[in-house]
Parts: structure tokens; C-alpha cells; sequence
């Protein structure tokens, strides 16, 4: 579903440059692993020759086994006879010293052997030949009698079997542990990528998406690293490994035997190709299903609520069945696909079967040769087909690959210094100036914030009032070097924020927002967040501040009960106040409070102002609120009005002129007046 | 079924001791209404065993043929190939079609009985089960356990039916020769049990990381300001390390289990081969066997390996799902706790249609308490006149919202009963409560869909024009015209495009759309300005005339003009009165109203209803 989503995804415009450094850092990523990644490659070419040099073993002792038999009644050069291994010695050693042109005539010689030796019963399984295997058998039979050659061949087999399987165990092992590592990699670098873009670009993004490809993504591509690759490296070695030695053992068998392989692989690729499609269509109708599951799920209560339960099971039978028919329609096609494929795949050994038949019938090839390139081509034909699929499969890793280069090669936030040699981070006095402040998200659009000049000594209370839009939260941001680029200055301790390390001046700074942000983990945990190590007495105490620990207290894990899904679900008020708690435990220089209280009810909010209070004259406090309230005995009231300063003073100097303030404080005069007559 | 719930992880299920049939035998209660599916994939799965025991067969006679040396018929062997050939061919598509169809048809079917169960399901078991893990039954599970009863039946079928042939192929061919082959077979199931079990064991294992693995992801981007401000980027990423850390090393732990079974799985193919070979050939040599019969007996010792691997795989498997089986089946038959009576069924059956409801309610001596056993409400006695407003205030917890779950019947009392028209509401039908029902929640909950879709939830045949109208009396008009596509915008998953006063504002227009005789308000306003407030206010005045209503709210504004406002706390009623009255005793009411002087000035204007 999500990859239609993702594709119309906007990517983020990037430099040239910035791209291929993406594309590096990928390559990087595989650094100090390719060394382990080429160790399993040559552990897997070493099982895969040891695994096909088994079925030539047997090969020999098959035909040894067919020789014996053939000694008793064999009148020809039958292969086991005393005459005929003697006269093979020397072609054997022929064959050893001179290598291909010895094999070259050889062929051509048994061709003709074969012809003569035609309808020689028995003598057909053990043919004329002289291929080094079956002449090595043939002389250990001769020397150490069949039981042992035979004893000897199993051994053999056996011995070989455990040396391509400790190679197996090896390359597995290897590309695991490379594969893993890498990703592993993958994993943090994307995370503290994350961390570390610009809240700007974050904003821009599709949470979903990004974790989508933070998890999906990787996903294929460790799949593609540590089966895809491996399998399909696999699958031609075995390819290639085969193709000599079944041409070495009977050119003409050899090419019957591989004459249909390009063709199923070439079906396995055309089909996979052709069916992404149908996959594609199910995947979605899967998406939609559960979409439309999880909607009435959530919102289950409100389907109660309007008995809506038919429309609702109408609209989930829709969804069900046809994420049941797409994707009954896709296995069928894929039936088709593998009973045509298996068809091909058993026509090849079944033209394996008759030609070796045929050949061996007429002397040409041995028993032990038509065993063994019977269960050489099974053994190769089945991964060979599996290689068209995995081919295409492999295309999605690239396409993975991509969408996480996206990712990657958007730019992090600098250090936000300028290019200036940082000053030592030395703790704030909280002292805070702005002047002539401005701020526009894009230059063409209207200003956010206009001309805004105020003064905060260290240790006083400034009030934010006014609007929705009014370019408060985005003072904040500002302040918290979460966006950049204002216009006038910034001011921290007389310093310009805009030369400050962007961390070290949050840490500084501890903000509360509206809609504060709470770890799925313990409570503790949470308030932790603004001290690591605080010692328990400063964390009860942060969270008696906020007025939380009471009710941390009353449950039943009290400060290790989890947060979230899985633990106490809380009310806004008290996510709100675990928030504040949080930074109140930071004990920063500049404490902010963006409409931090506005779920937490009066009486509450009262306690906490109190205390908040106590940190008057030692720390400074940014407020903004909707409830007089809470601004009443700031040092400073600022009202805001689409980014412009309207009004700026105390409480008094403010409630004794026109204006908005005034205006408010009246509304609340008229309501103290109704409570007055009504009680 | 047990209803004792562990909300661990979704992969929680536990490996278990033997396989429960009976548990299995309810699951294949769904395949009865596709018999005829089952018998033709058994009947793929036999032919294709089949064939794969034939192939040696043939290569047997062929090989014994060219030894006699007589002349070998090619024609006939090329045609019995052939067949062979079309034999797996269509075994194979049978099998492959038949499976697809019967997999899908059955996870359907489960998922259909599944989700019309969560319909009437009480809510008492959604407050124990998260939607998180719902969804994964419904999905995860059920994809799995499907999985199981078409591809299971198949390779059991398949599997012993292969074992069983090639074993009777080669006693019949040498009981000797047979027999010593054979022996490897206990051997390499023994071993492919083993590791099977433990594979999955790891693989669940991975797949349990990979969820937190994207929980933290999920996390850490909607945390991410929280991180920034705090600076805790350092501390998250290293925590986010012990994750990566414990993932790498149980891929890896999976992975090497997997490179070291299928070497040993291998070796003792070799084994029974190497068996076969120097036995076989010692035989042959000695003429009482022919070389066609060795050939095949070579074959056939390579052939054990993949069936007796399925097999095992799957008797892991039915051993390891068990958990999830036994979570689905207590899905689908869950009980739900609050159904209409036998009565209320029949009536409804005949198609008696009851009268609108009038709004008259009364609790009597009411009392509740959720499963923990804790009292939340306690002898609690209420009248409330047709068309009255009843307000309640109070401390979180207090009990309030639980008066308004009882009264929509989300729950029923432990004990004390509620009458709606005179007569108790569990002999009214649930549909025809919830039908006149009307709730606006703080957290209003919206579908995927537009705004026009979101507010025709509330009654599905509503024209256009009755869309707009509701929308305009519910003050959302405005809000609505400045989206983009206006009544068309999308509001997205559960509403999250619009800000929590919209999404406030277009639930109230779709309880208003609904013409609800009772109408219910939690903290409806709590995110809407002062001035939209004063517009919901005047449109509810116009369209809850002489409903019955209830209203939560900690806004002395909200509540002031109710008709009674009750204070809830310790789940008693401790004042009753309007505004005036409670003021005057200077009780509860007053000290809650009064301990603060200054109050939430943006929104002091107005009362509801006026």
C-alpha cells in the first residue's frame, strides 16, 4: 500500500554532490566486512565443487560394480576384464599428462568404441571407457577386492559430504554475521540520522513513510545481503562448476542436459517480472483490509455509539473479499507459473533420462555416467530455477537501496556556529534580548514574526498572551534553535544565538509543550529524560513541583509503571504535568511553558504556579498561556498579535490602559461579578 | 478459553508440548464448507508423491533393460515419461490452486466470524486487549494459522505419503537393502524436529526485536523535538544500539542454526546413500539384486531428506502456532457480555418497532465496578425528566464518566438497574438505545474519509444540504470552508489532519446529524475557542430542545446553566442543584468554583446550554 505513498513522496532536493556521498556511505557501510564476505564466497565455491564431485564418486563405483558384473560373461574390451585395464593403463596416463587434447580424442575414440561395442549386454553398462575416475575404481577393485572399493567409495561420498557441509555451515555463518553487521550499521546510522535533521525537514515528512523505510526497507536489503545474494551466487557457481565437468565427463550428454535451462530461467524471470503486478494488487487489498480493520477497531466506540455495526460489517466484507480474491488470483497464477516450470524442469531430465539411456544402450556412456549426470542435473536444475525469481526479487533491494539513500542524503543539522570557533559552554544567567526580531518560514511568504524587541533579565517571568498564529510557539522555536534564519538578534547572556552551538543552548533551555511527547517506558524513565542520573530525592521533587507524584504514587508499579500501550494510559493534565516535571528535574537556565498546563485543571495549576514561584529570581521562566492565571504575576506581560508586540508590560500597568489585555481582565471581572450575585 | 490476558508481546506464544488436536480439530471446522477443495488437495499431494516415488521406478526397469542387452523400447519409455510429466504437472497445479483457494477462502472466513464477534463485543474486552493487539489476530495470526490448514494438510499428506511410498518402493524391491536404509530415516526425523523447533524458536525470537526495532523508530521521529530540546540524541541512539546489538546477535544465532542443520541433514543423506551403494552393489555383485534396483536404492536414499524435513517443520509449527490458534479461537467465540435477552430477540425478530424514546431515565440504586473488583459507583439514585439537562462535575476518577458508560449501556450495572421510558433498559434492544443515542467525547475519534463522510456517520442517509446544515449548527462551517477541499478535505487516520477542536467541532455536527433523543457531552468543548463555543452553544440550543442530555465538564461556563449539576466524587453523588443553589450552600460546588479567582478567560463567555 505504502509504496505508491512513498514513491509520490516529494524527495527532497539535493545536490549532486550530496548524492553520491549518500551512495558512498552506503559502500561505507560494508567496510571491514568485505574481507568476511569474500572468506564466505570462496567457502561456498569449495562446497559447491566438493558437493559435485560426490555423484562422480558414485559414478565410479558404480561402474565399477557394472564391471564386475560384466567380467563374467564379458568377451569384449569390457572394462574390468584383466586385458582391457591393462590396456587402459596407458590411455589413463595419457589422459593425466596431456589433459584437454587427451579428453578431445578420447571422446572421439569412445564414440567409436561405443559403436562397436554395441549390443554387448552388460558390457553396455560398463562401456568402453576410459575416464580416470572409473579406471582409479576400477584398479583399487582389482587390488582391494569390490566390498572394499565399494566400502571405500561410501566413505568417500560421506567424508566429502561433511567437508561441503562444513563449508556450508562457514559461508553461512559468515555472510550472516557480515550481513548482520552491516545492517546493524544501516540501522543506527538511519536513527541518528533522524535525530539529527532539521525539524524543518522533519515537519515536511511523512512519519509513516520514514519508519517504513526505516524497518521495510532495511529489511530487503539485509535479505537481499544475506539470502539473496548468497542464493543466487549459489546457483551459478553451481552453474559454472557443473558446465566443466559435465562436458569433461560427455560433451554431447552435457549439452542435452543444459539444453532447456535457459529457457525456465528465462520463464522465472518474464513471470516475476510480469506478476509484480498481481502481487502489487494483493498487497494493497491486503492494506485496505487491514486499514479498514483498524479503523473500526479504533474507533469501535464510536461505531457503538451510532449502532453502525452492519454498515460497518458491510464495509469489512467488501475489503475481505476482495483481498481474498486478488489474492486467490495471484496463487493461481503462480500455480501456473511453478506446474509450467516443473513440467520444463522434468523435461529436461526426462530428455537426461532417454538420451542417457539411449547412449548407454549403444555403449556410449557408462551406468555410473548416466547416474551421475542424472543426480548432477537434479541437484543444479532445482536452484537454477529458483535463480530467475530471486533476480527479480533482488530488484526490490535496489529500489530499497534508493529510498534510503533519499533518506540519508538529507542534509543533518550543523552545529549551528556558523563556521565560529564555539565558546566553552559555560551555564547561562538566563539573561534574554530580542530586537527587531523577524521571522518568515519561506522569504516570499507573510512574516510569522515582525519587529520584536523585549528585554528579560535573569531570574524574571515573562508572559506570552494572544492568538492562535500569533508567532508565540514560533518565538520558542527560535529560541530553541529548532528553525533558523530569523531576522534581527537573538540574544542569550549577550551573546548571538545564532553563533551558540545549537546544543548547548538547549541544554540550557527546558521546554514544555502543549502536546508533550512521553516514552513508551517507565515513568521514571520519562521524567529521567531531563537528568539521567538524578538521584531520587530530585526526581520526587521535580515531580511534586508538577504535581504528579501523588498520582505516580497511587499506581500500582508507582514510578516503574510503564507509559503507554502497554502500561496506564494518561489523561492529557497528566502527561502535561510528567512533561513539566521533566524539565523541571533538567533545571534549566530559561524554563518555557507553551500552553503547558492547558490540561490541567485549575486547582492543580494553582499548586504548580506556587511552586514554579520558587524558582523566581534564580531562574528564568517563559510563559505562554490562554488562562490569565498563569500570567498574572509574570514580571512582564508581552501580547502578541500576528507576530507584532501590541502591548508589553506588568499586570497592573497593563489592566490600567485600553487594549486587549484590559480587555480580557474585564471578561473575567464580568464573570467574578456573576459568581458574586449568584452565591 | 482462558480469559487471562499477558499483554507481552504480540509474538508471545509459548512453545508447547505435543500437538492439541482438539484445538486443531476446531480450526478445521472451518474447511467444512470446502470438503471438496480438501480431497482434491490431498489428492494433488498423493499424485505428486506418487510420481516422485515412480521416477527411480522407471530408471529401475530402463537400467535392467539395457543390461539385459535385449532391444530397449525408447518410444515406450519416452511416452510413460511423458505421463509421469503430465501427472506431476497437474498434481502440482492442483495442488498449488486448490491450496490458494482453500487458504484464502478460510482466512476470510475466520477473519468474517472475527470481526462481526468484535461488533458486539462488550467493551470490558476492549479495555483489556489494545487495538495493537487486535490487529495482529486478525492479521498476523490469522495469515499464519490459514497458512497452516492448506499448506499443513498438504505437506503432511505429501510427506508421508512420499515417505511411506518410497519406504514400501524399496522394501518391495529388497526388504534387506530396505531395511538398512531406512534405519537413517528415525535418525534424520529426530534431528529435523530438533531443529525445526528451535529455528522457529530464534525466528520468533527476530520477529519479536524487529517489532520494537519499529516501535523505536516510530518513537524516536514523533519524539524527536523531545530528544532535540533534551539533547538526547547521544543517550537514544546508544539505547537504540543495545537493540541493533540484541537483533544482530539473534539473526546471527538463527542464521548459523540454519547453516549447521542442513550440513547434518546432508551427511546422513550420505550415509543412507553410502548404504545403499556398498550393500547395494555387494548384493548386485552377488545377483540378488539386479543394477536397476542399486540405481533406484541410490536415489531413493537422497529422497528421504525433504519430506521428513517438512514434515518435521510442520509438527513444529502446529506445535508453535498453538498459542496464536488458541487466541483466534477465543477471538471468534468470545462471549460478549452485554446482549439482548431472549425476549428482546424474538420481538426484534417479528419486527416489533419500539416508540422513539421520551428521555426519561432512572438509576436505581445503581452500583458498578470493573473487573478488578474496585467500586467506581456506589447506590447511586437519579431521576432525570424528559428534555432535562443534567451536568456533572468532578474530580478525575471521581465516577462521572462511568454514570454515562452505564447509561449508553457500554456497561451494564453490577447491581441496581437503569430504566429509560419506565422500563428497564435491558429489555429495550441495545440497537435501539444506541440508535437515539448522541456522544461527543473529548478525543473524538474520526474515520479515514472526508469531513462529509466523518458527519453522514451519523445518519448515513443525510443528503448533502442536511450535511452542510448540521455542519453549520455545530459551528464547524468556518473551520470546514478554510480546509483545502473545504467538506471534501481527507482528515486522515482517525481524524489526525485536523486539530483536536475541528475534529471536536465535526463530531458534534455528526451527533447532531444523527437527531439523537439523548445526547451526551464529555468534555465536548475542551479544545474549541470561546467564540466557536458560543456558536456550538446557540446551534445546540436550536437542535437538543427537549432532549435529554448529560454533559461532563470541568468549565464552570459549560455547566452553569444546566437544569441539575451533580458533584461526583468517590463515586457517590455528594451535591445535587443548579448553579444558583449549589452556590448558595457553599459546599463542594462552591469551593471548587471559588478556590481559584481567576479563570480560563478565553473561554469564560457563555454557558451551554443557555
Amino acid at each position: 500500500m505504502s509504496n505508491e505513498n512513498n514513491q509520490s513522496k516529494p524527495t527532497p532536493p539535493v545536490a549532486a554532490a550530496a548524492a553520491e556521498r549518500g551512495h558512498r556511505r552506503l559502500w561505507d557501510l560494508t567496510r571491514g566486512e568485505r574481507l568476511r564476505y569474500g572468506a564466505a564466497v570462496a567457502s561456498m565455491t569449495l562446497g559447491v565443487m566438493l558437493t559435485l564431485i560426490v555423484p562422480v564418486v558414485w559414478l565410479g563405483a558404480i561402474d565399477a560394480i557394472a564391471g564386475q558384473l560384466g567380467a563374467p560373461g564379458g568377451d569384449g574390451p569390457a572394462a574390468t576384464s584383466p586385458q582391457s585395464q591393462d590396456a587402459q593403463g596407458p590411455d589413463r596416463q595419457g589422459g593425466d599428462a596431456q589433459g584437454g587434447d587427451a579428453q578431445g580424442r578420447d571422446a572421439q575414440g569412445r564414440d567409436a568404441q561405443g559403436r562397436d561395442a554395441r549390443g554387448q549386454g552388460v558390457q553396455g553398462l560398463s562401456g568402453n571407457r576410459s575416464q580416470p575416475v572409473e579406471a582409479w575404481f576400477a584398479d583399487l577393485a582389482a587390488e582391494r577386492g569390490l566390498r572394499n572399493t565399494l566400502l571405500i567409495a561410501a566413505g568417500l561420498g560421506v567424508l566429502l559430504t561433511v567437508l561441503a557441509g562444513a563449508c556450508h555451515y562457514l559461508r553461512g555463518r559468515w555472510s550472516a554475521q557480515s550481513a548482520e553487521r552491516i545492517v546493524r550499521r544501516l540501522r543506527e546510522r538511519l536513527y541518528g540520522h533522524l535525530s539529527e535533521l532539521p525539524c524543518r525537514e522533519l515537519e515536511r515528512l511523512d512519519t509513516g513513510d520514514l519508519v517504513q523505510r526505516c524497518t521495510s526497507d532495511v529489511e530487503t536489503v539485509k535479505t537481499f545481503l544475506s539470502v539473496q545474494v548468497v542464493e543466487i551466487g549459489r546457483a551459478a557457481l553451481l552453474l559454472l562448476c557443473v558446465l566443466p565437468l559435465l562436458v569433461w565427463l560427455h560433451p554431447l550428454m552435457a549439452a542435452v542436459s543444459l539444453a532447456l535451462f535457459p529457457f525456465i530461467i528465462a520463464l522465472a524471470v518474464v513471470f516475476f517480472r510480469r506478476i509484480k503486478t498481481a502481487f502489487q494488487a494483493a498487497d494493497e487489498a491486503e492494506a485496505r483490509m487491514t486499514s479498514v480493520l483498524q479503523e473500526n477497531l479504533t474507533g469501535i466506540r464510536v461505531v457503538r455509539a451510532f449502532a453502525r455495526q452492519e454498515f460497518e460489517q458491510d464495509k469489512f466484507a467488501a475489503a475481505n473479499a476482495e483481498h481474498r480474491d486478488l489474492t486467490a488470483r495471484l496463487i493461481r497464477l503462480l500455480g501456473d507459473y511453478w506446474a509450467v516450470s516443473d513440467g520444463l524442469c522434468f523435461m529436461q531430465l526426462g530428455a537426461v533420462f532417454l538420451t542417457g539411456g539411449w547412449l548407454m544402450s549403444r555403449g556410449a556412456l557408462s551406468l555410473g555416467e548416466f547416474v551421475a549426470f542424472q543426480v548432477l542435473v537434479t541437484m543444479v536444475i532445482w536452484p537454477v530455477r529458483q535463480l530467475g525469481r530471486l533476480l527479480t526479487d533482488s530488484g526490490k533491494a535496489v529500489v530499497s537501496l534508493g529510498r534510503l539513500e533519499e533518506v540519508l542524503r538529507i542534509p543533518e543539522e550543523d552545529d549551528g556556529t556558523q563556521g565560529q570557533v564555539a565558546p566553552p559552554s559555560v551555564p547561562l544567567h538566563g539573561e534574554l534580548e530580542l530586537a527587531g526580531l523577524g521571522f518568515a518560514f519561506e522569504a516570499q511568504d507573510e512574516p510569522v514574526l515582525d519587529d520584536v524587541s523585549l528585554r528579560v533579565e535573569p531570574g524574571q517571568t515573562l508572559a506570552l498572551l494572544g492568538p492562535p498564529g500569533s508567532g508565540k510557539s514560533v518565538l520558542i522555536q527560535l529560541l530553541l534553535r529548532l528553525y533558523d534564519g530569523y531576522a534581527g538578534s537573538i540574544r542569550l547572556d549577550g551573546r548571538e544565538l545564532s553563533t551558540l552551538p545549537r546544543k548547548d543552548v538547549r541544554a540550557q533551555i527546558g521546554a514544555v509543550l502543549a502536546e508533550p511527547f512521553l516514552y513508551s517506558r517507565t515513568i521514571a524513565d520519562n521524567v529521567r529524560v531531563g537528568w539521567a542520573d538524578a538521584p531520587e530525592d530530585a526526581l520526587h521533587q521535580a515531580t511534586s513541583s508538577a504535581a504528579i507524584h501523588e498520582a505516580v504514587v497511587g499506581f500500582r508499579d508507582g514510578y516503574e509503571t510503564l507509559v503507554g500501550e502497554r502500561g496506564v494510559t494518561l489523561s492529557g493534565g497528566q502527561r502535561q504535568r510528567l512533561a513539566l516535571a521533566r524539565a523541571l528535574l533538567k533545571d534549566p537556565a530559561i524554563l518555557v511553558l507553551d500552553d503547558a498546563l492547558s490540561a490541567v485543571d485549575t486547582h492543580t495549576e494553582a499548586h504548580i504556579l506556587e511552586a514554579l514561584r520558587a524558582r523566581r529570581g534564580r531562574r528564568t521562566t517563559i510563559i505562554i498561556s490562554h488562562r490569565l492565571s498563569s500570567v498574572v504575576h509574570a514580571d512582564q506581560i508581552v501580547v502578541l498579535e500576528r507576530g507584532r508586540v501590541v502591548q508589553a508590560g506588568t499586570h497592573a500597568e497593563l489592566t490600567a490602559r485600553e487594549g486587549p489585555y484590559e480587555r480580557l481582565w474585564r471578561i473575567q471581572g464580568a464573570l467574578e461579578a456573576t459568581i458574586g450575585e449568584t452565591a | 478459553m482462558s480469559q487471562v490476558l499477558t499483554l507481552t508481546d504480540e509474538h508471545d506464544d509459548e512453545p508447547q508440548e505435543g500437538v492439541d488436536w482438539a484445538l486443531w480439530r476446531r480450526l478445521l471446522q472451518y474447511t467444512r464448507p470446502y470438503r471438496r477443495d480438501v480431497r482434491l488437495l490431498m489428492l494433488g499431494a498423493l499424485g505428486a508423491a506418487a510420481t516422485e516415488v515412480a521416477f527411480p521406478l522407471l530408471t529401475r526397469v530402463l537400467v535392467d533393460d539395457v543390461a539385459a542387452g535385449t532391444a530397449v523400447d525408447f518410444v515406450g519409455y519416452g511416452l510413460r515419461y511423458a505421463a509421469l510429466i503430465a501427472l506431476m504437472v497437474a498434481s502440482v497445479w492442483l495442488f498449488i490452486y486448490v491450496g490458494g483457494r482453500l487458504r484464502t477462502h478460510i482466512g476470510h472466513d475466520i477473519r468474517r466470524d472475527g470481526f462481526e464477534n468484535l461488533q458486539r463485543l462488550s467493551f470490558s474486552y476492549f479495555d483489556r486487549r489494545p487495538v495493537g493487539w487486535l490487529m495482529a489476530r486478525m492479521t498476523a495470526d490469522c495469515d499464519r494459522l490459514t497458512m497452516i490448514l492448506a499448506w499443513g494438510v498438504l505437506d503432511i499428506v505429501w510427506g508421508t505419503a512420499l515417505t511411506l511410498g518410497i519406504a514400501a518402493a524399496m522394501l518391495a524391491m529388497n526388504v534387506g537393502l530396505g531395511l538398512l536404509v531406512l534405519a537413517v530415516v528415525p535418525v534424520l526425523a529426530w534431528v529435523s524436529l530438533r531443529f525445526q523447533k528451535r529455528l522457529l524458536l530464534t525466528s520468533r525470537n527476530i520477529r519479536g526485536m524487529n517489532s520494537r526495532i519499529t516501535a523505536a523508530y516510530n518513537e524516536h521521529v514523533m519524539g524527536v523535538r523531545t530528544s532535540k530540546i533534551f539533547v538526547r540524541e547521544q543517550h537514544d541512539l546508544a539505547r537504540f544500539g543495545e537493540l541493533t546489538a540484541a537483533m544482530q546477535a539473534a539473526s546471527v544465532r538463527n542464521a548459523v542454526l540454519a547453516a549447521l542443520y542442513l550440513p547434518l541433514v546432508m551427511t546422513l543423506g550420505s550415509v543412507a546413500a553410502g548404504l545403499a551403494l556398498a550393500q547395494g552393489g555387494f548384493s548386485a555383485v552377488a545377483g540378488s539384486i539386479s543394477v536397476g534396483t542399486l540405481v533406484a536404492f541410490v536415489t531413493y536414499a537422497g529422497k528421504f531428506f525433504e519430506p521428513v524435513q517438512e514434515l518435521a517443520a510442520v509438527f513444529a509449527e502446529l506445535q508453535m502456532a498453538q498459542a496464536a490458534a488458541e487466541r483466534i479461537v477465543g477471538l471468534v467465540e468470545a462471549e460478549p457480555e452485554i446482549v439482548d435477552g431472549p425476549d428482546v430477540r424474538a420481538a426484534a425478530a417479528r419486527g416489533d418497532v419500539h416508540a422513539p424514546m421520551s428521555g426519561a431515565l432512572e438509576f436505581r440504586d445503581v452500583c458498578f465496578a470493573y473487573e478488578t473488583g474496585e467500586p467506581v459507583l456506589e447506590h447511586f439514585d437519579l431521576v432525570v425528566q424528559p428534555g432535562e439537562t443534567i451536568a456533572l462535575v468532578g474530580a478525575t476518577g471521581g465516577g462521572k464518566s462511568t454514570i454515562v458508560n452505564l447509561l449508553c449501556r457500554f456497561y451494564e450495572p453490577t447491581s441496581g438497574e437503569i430504566l429509560i421510558d419506565g422500563v428497564d433498559y435491558r429489555r429495550h434492544g441495545l440497537h435501539w438505545l444506541h440508535a437515539q443515542l448522541g456522544i461527543v467525547s473529548q478525543v473524538p475519534h474520526l474515520f479515514r474519509g472526508t469531513i462529509t463522510d466523518n458527519i453522514r456517520y451519523g445518519r448515513l442517509d443525510a443528503g448533502d444540504d442536511e450535511v452542510r446544515e448540521a455542519a453549520r449548527l455545530a459551528g464547524a462551517d468556518d473551520v470546514i470552508a478554510a480546509l483545502p477541499d473545504g467538506f471534501d478535505a481527507e482528515v486522515g487516520e482517525g481524524g489526525a489532519r485536523l486539530s483536536t477542536g475541528a475534529r471536536q467541532l465535526v463530531s458534534f455536527a455528526r451527533a447532531i446529524l444523527a437527531r439523537p433523543r439523548l445526547v451526551v457531552l464529555d468534555e465536548a468543548t475542551s479544545s474549541v475557542d470561546t467564540e466557536t463555543e458560543e456558536r456550538i452553544q446557540a446551534g445546540l440550543e436550536h437542535v437538543l430542545a427537549d432532549r435529554t442530555s448529560f454533559v461532563i465538564a470541568h468549565r464552570l461556563s459549560t455547566v452553569r446553566s444546566a437544569d441539575r449539576i451533580l458533584v461526583i466524587d468517590g463515586g457517590r453523588m455528594l451535591e445535587v442543584g443548579s448553579h444558583a443553589e449549589l452556590m448558595a450552600r457553599r459546599g463542594r460546588y462552591h469551593a471548587l468554583y471559588t478556590r481559584q479567582s481567576l479563570r480560563d478567560v478565553s473561554r469564560v463567555e457563555g454557558a451551554w446550554p443557555v
